[in-house]
């Protein structure tokens, strides 16, 4: 989908938690998600902390979607470790 | 461990009077089965049908199928932690019926809606192009039909159908005891020539570790999020894996398929002629995170190094992201330095032009296909309906078109038709070079 889109002019970073999938079938920008049932965000997480998470990997697909790239390049927000 | 699987083939079954086998042919004492049936309260309406391959019957509502066995030494009994206590099994003598199975159908409808946890059943044709579709389109089926009471919840309609079908084959199997076998078959890996190669089996298990019943027991335990564990190949003979009674999908194997695992069989075929058969690792798949995935992946590939393996046979059951762990399962075991060798299914579409698997890496150099699991599949009328459905949904989704299952049915995938994916490379395949 996100090779559609940016096919139709529309730049696109796409949230996985999959992400080596993501990047075999060559999606440009693609940011580390938490999860697969919740790839935006960590519901164990307080819900302080929880919104801290979701703001930070919604600023990195923003920042993703300012970069140039040139292939699949992943990036991962800072507090989206899992472990 | 040493276990002797003594054979009695089944050519006919007659329902009857007595309980009694002869010469390969099984007389079943009807009545007393389906009071055995109904000795549980959850379980309204029992009846037996048999059925026999080349029949113009489709069966349908069907949850699970197994083996008849009866252990008559060693230790334990068969389906241990369900039909008795958890006792170790795989050792001393069990009795199996073979070519023939106990199928259990039943009405349920089950309180989840939708999603992952959504009771499933199966059908099965046994002649024409649907019973060409499935291994068990060739065997005798003692089918159980049952109807279960109003409003059962998943874990009783599990438990109601797992145990009817169980105690029923143990009850069968019974007929044996006294009577000379076919043959005897030995279970025994003690015997291990030093030049030969090692080798392991690495068994994916996709599980739902937040449903009732994962999807995968061992010894009655369903396996949730756990890491990577050695069983002995003679604890699947005598039953110790069994799976959720009420979701029968062809890409998930039923208790059938555990107890003649085709690659643990093959394996053990050659085990002191080609190679030393090193047992078994089962491997809980379907971790939600990256992270997740390459833990388990490496924690099988660090078992199957500890027993000193120099080749592993990787292989799953499942669907969807599961097959991320399974393709980094076998990375992890490469870079270990076991040679490898992935058995699976493949995907491909209807028409066989799709993505064949959802992930791949370059480790992965050897790969045994089982065949396509997306290929669509016309089921002409049939004459009979066994089982309890005479309507049937297609589609599980809720509101799904309800169809007459004596019509004509087209399938756009296997999944439906019991056996209709052979996940573990049961049946001999044709190749078509294009």
């Amino acid at each position: 989908m996100s090779k559609e889109l940016e096919k139709a002019g529309l730049p696109v970073a796409i949230v996985s938690a999959m992400y080596p999938v993501a990047e075999q079938v060559r999606a440009n920008r693609i940011v580390k998600g938490v999860s697969i049932p919740h790839p935006c965000g960590d519901p164990s997480l307080p819900p302080e902390l929880d919104a801290r998470l979701r703001r930070e990997i919604v600023q990195t697909a923003l920042k993703a979607l300012e970069s140039e790239v040139t292939g699949p390049t992943v990036f991962s927000p800072s507090m989206a470790a899992s472990g | 461990m040493r276990l002797e699987l003594a054979d009695y083939p089944v050519k006919e079954i007659r329902l009857g009077r007595s309980l009694r086998y002869e010469s390969g042919r099984l007389e079943i004492d009807a009545a007393n089965l389906e009071a055995l049936i109904l000795r549980d309260g959850r379980i309204r309406e029992a009846a037996l049908a048999v059925v026999r391959p080349g029949d113009n019957v489709r069966i349908t509502g069907i949850r699970d199928i197994v083996e008849p066995r009866v252990k008559v030494s060693g230790n334990g009994q068969v389906f241990p932690g369900i039909l008795g206590a958890v006792q170790s099994v795989g050792e001393g003598r069990t009795q199996r019926l073979s070519g023939m199975t106990v199928m259990a159908t039943a009405a349920y409808e089950g309180t989840v809606r939708t999603g992952l946890g959504v009771q499933r059943s199966a059908l099965l044709d046994l002649s024409g192009p649907g019973a060409g579709a499935s291994k068990f389109g060739a065997l005798l089926h003692l089918v159980l039909v049952m109807r279960l009471v109003e409003s059962l919840s998943e874990l009783d309609a599990h438990c109601a159908i797992q145990g009817a079908e169980m105690a029923v084959a143990q009850r069968i199997a019974q007929s044996t005891i006294g009577v000379e076998p076919a043959g005897v078959e030995t279970y025994d890996l003690s015997s291990t020539p030093p030049e030969l190669p090692k080798v392991v089996l690495v068994q994916g298990c996709l599980t739902d570790d937040h449903h009732v019943h994962s999807g995968v027991s061992y010894y009655g335990m369903p396996i949730r999020e756990s890491l990577a564990t050695v069983v002995h190949p003679n604890e699947l003979l005598d039953g110790a894996i069994t799976v959720n009674a009420t979701r029968c999908i062809g890409y998930f194997p039923i208790t059938w398929d555990w107890q003649n695992h085709p690659l643990m069989l093959g394996l053990y075929r050659e085990h002191g002629q080609r190679l030393n058969f090193l047992g078994m690792i089962l491997q809980r798949i379907r971790y939600e995170t990256f992270h997740g995935k390459e833990v388990i992946a490496q924690n099988a590939a660090q078992l199957a190094a500890t027993l000193g393996a120099e080749g592993a046979l990787v292989t799953w059951l499942g669907s969807g992201n599961a097959f991320v762990d399974v393709m980094l399962t076998v990375r992890a075991c490469e870079r270990r330095g076991i040679q490898t060798v992935l058995v699976t299914y493949e995907y491909g579409g209807k028409d066989g032009i799709d993505s064949p698997l959802l992930y791949y890496v370059p480790e992965a150099d050897a790969v045994v296909s089982t065949g396509s699991r997306d290929r669509w599949l016309e089921l002409p009328e049939v004459e009979r309906i066994v089982g309890p459905y005479e309507q049937m949904r297609i589609l599980s989704y809720p509101g799904a078109p309800v169809a007459e299952a004596r019509k004509t049915l087209t399938l756009d995938a296997r999944d439906m038709v019991v056996g209709g994916v052979d996940n573990w490379g049961q049946e001999s395949w044709l190749c078509t070079a294009y």
